[in-house]
């Protein structure tokens, strides 16, 4: 699509389109040196603002980075608790029994509905008051990451396990396997290898939401550079920057490796991707080039 | 543990975070539709450097936790001259991080637009913007209204944040009647009993929309 809007543009075309090149390298330039700039009159380049970002070895940068350890800890925890529970619920969704049914979609409906930060809270402060003293902020993070994520998760399964040939269930039957026999035989090799780029790309969602833990004191990236920031010499901004950094390390690694898994899929089976709400939005999205084969893949077969 | 009581003692306390949320909610998604086209159109012109910067744009606030792009934001704006109350930085971030999801959505119905439209605007003598803007954008937008919908709602649970730069809003009602009454499961429970009822309406009348506008492709 994007080349047809401007294919082979004529002489003027280029002529405008080399203008507009012009034009808007030299505002994003502008307006990065304004940033600079104002940066600059604020103090914020002065050099002892970043000794402690760049002493590795030293203390600081060593203890913002181990809040990585905590991160990595608390998103892994929860996404082995996520995707136990939402499985559940996906086999709860696809049950024959209406109450398993709607028991369980009534779970996945409602608990996507409501923030992560909400469930974070909820877990952490009023799960005391209820007498389970044992709730820790690693806990507190994630029990609230696992709700909502289940929820999610559970979404994902299912469009996994519908996206099936029914022919594929009906045959497992047919040869006489149990239920659960032809999911562990027959359903769930081919659905898992489908779900696997929304699965990951739904991970990297979860990571950036254990930031959320700032709110309740967990030890993470965020509150680590926080303490950072405000001790001496006071370099918050910096510091966040610093987080900002790490974050974008991880999440982006992961967003690259859905999109790499995605691809493959498509190109060996020709699978649909799996969207659901609150899942990751649009897997195709990190990229940096739209390549050719993807936009024709897309074209209707029957133009209108 | 009954919260429905606890909602309607305190409902004029919740009503006021529900209105906050809703503003918060409505107000960023216009900042985000906006900035969402913009993007898209950077990614599909023929101007290389617009092409980039939307790529980059895009990464960033998509791999960036919210948390932090608003603690920059909040931080380093007055250093920029751009001092903002909590309200609107909440809004402007929310605005900012949203767009780049929908900015990508749009992009994603851009390229479902089947390449007849746009070589018929172009026959007829439309330039580059017009055919954006008059052919392939409107039906880019109706391919994608089932994902607008879900960024809405996602954009709508992310105003919650704004308690932590002290915007007091529906969550943060909850936080503050919680610690005040000290029955910490009614505050949490009523919130979320708004969250999800509101966002459940919102979703169903998006399912209306889609059937009605909606493009299968």
């Amino acid at each position: 699509m994007s080349s047809i809007l401007t294919e082979e543009p004529g002489p003027r075309g280029q002529r405008r389109i080399q203008i507009a090149n012009w034009i808007s390298v030299a505002a994003i330039i502008a307006l990065l040196a304004y940033a600079i700039w104002r940066f600059w009159q604020a103090g914020e380049f002065e050099a002892e603002r970043y000794e402690q970002l760049i002493a590795f070895g030293e203390e600081w940068p060593q203890f913002v980075i181990s809040g990585l350890g905590y991160t990595i800890r608390a998103a892994v925890t929860a996404m082995v608790l996520a995707t136990i529970i939402g499985f559940a619920m996906a086999l709860g969704r696809l049950s024959l029994n209406p109450v398993t049914r709607w028991t369980s979609r009534i779970y996945v409906e409602f608990f996507r509905s409501i923030p992560v930060l909400l469930f974070i809270l909820f877990a952490f402060l009023a799960l005391q008051d209820l007498g389970l003293g044992f709730i820790t902020p690693f806990w507190g993070l994630v029990i609230g990451l696992t709700a909502y994520n289940s929820a999610v998760l559970a979404e994902i399964f299912r469009a996994g396990i519908l996206s099936l040939d029914k022919g594929q269930s009906e045959a497992a039957s047919a040869i006489g396997l149990s239920y659960w026999q032809s999911m562990r035989l027959v359903i769930l090799p081919q659905a898992v290898r489908r779900m696997t780029p929304a699965i990951v790309a739904q991970l990297a969602t979860l990571t950036k939401d254990t930031s959320l833990g700032f709110v309740i004191g967990y030890q993470e990236v965020l509150r680590r550079s926080q303490v950072m920031g405000e001790g001496s010499p006071r370099n918050v901004l910096q510091a966040y920057f610093f987080a900002a950094v790490l974050y974008f390390i991880v999440v982006y690694g992961l967003s690259r490796v859905a999109r790499r898994l995605e691809r493959q899929q498509r190109k060996k089976y020709g699978a649909k991707r799996i969207e659901v709400a609150g899942g990751p939005e649009d897997l195709d999205a990190m990229g940096e080039e739209v390549d050719e084969d993807e936009t024709r893949e897309r074209e209707p077969a029957v133009s209108r | 543990m009954d919260f429905i009581g606890f909602l309607i003692e305190f409902a004029p306390r919740y009503l006021n975070g529900f209105q906050r949320y809703v503003s918060l909610a409505l107000f960023s998604f216009v900042i985000a539709f906006v900035i969402g086209v913009i993007i898209a159109s950077f990614r599909v012109s023929p101007i290389p450097p617009l092409q980039r910067f939307g790529t980059a744009y895009v990464s960033v606030f998509r791999n960036t936790p919210l948390l932090v792009l608003l603690f920059l934001f909040f931080f380093g704006g007055p250093k920029l001259g751009l001092t903002f109350s909590p309200y609107a930085t909440t809004v402007l971030v929310l605005g900012l991080y949203t767009g780049a999801y929908l900015g990508e959505t749009i992009r994603s119905g851009i390229n479902a637009v089947s390449k007849g439209q746009a070589e018929a605007a172009r026959a007829i003598g439309l330039g580059f913007t017009q055919v954006l803007g008059f052919i392939v954008v409107p039906q880019a937008l109706r391919t994608v209204v089932g994902p607008i919908g879900n960024l809405f709602i996602a954009n709508a649970k992310n105003t919650a944040l704004g308690l932590t730069i002290g915007y007091a809003e529906l969550t943060s009602v909850a936080q503050t009647l919680a610690n005040r009454e000290a029955r910490t499961v009614e505050a949490y429970l009523s919130a979320a009993f708004i969250y999800a009822t509101s966002l459940l309406i919102v979703g169903g009348l998006f399912g209306l929309i889609e059937k009605q506008v909606a493009i299968k492709r």
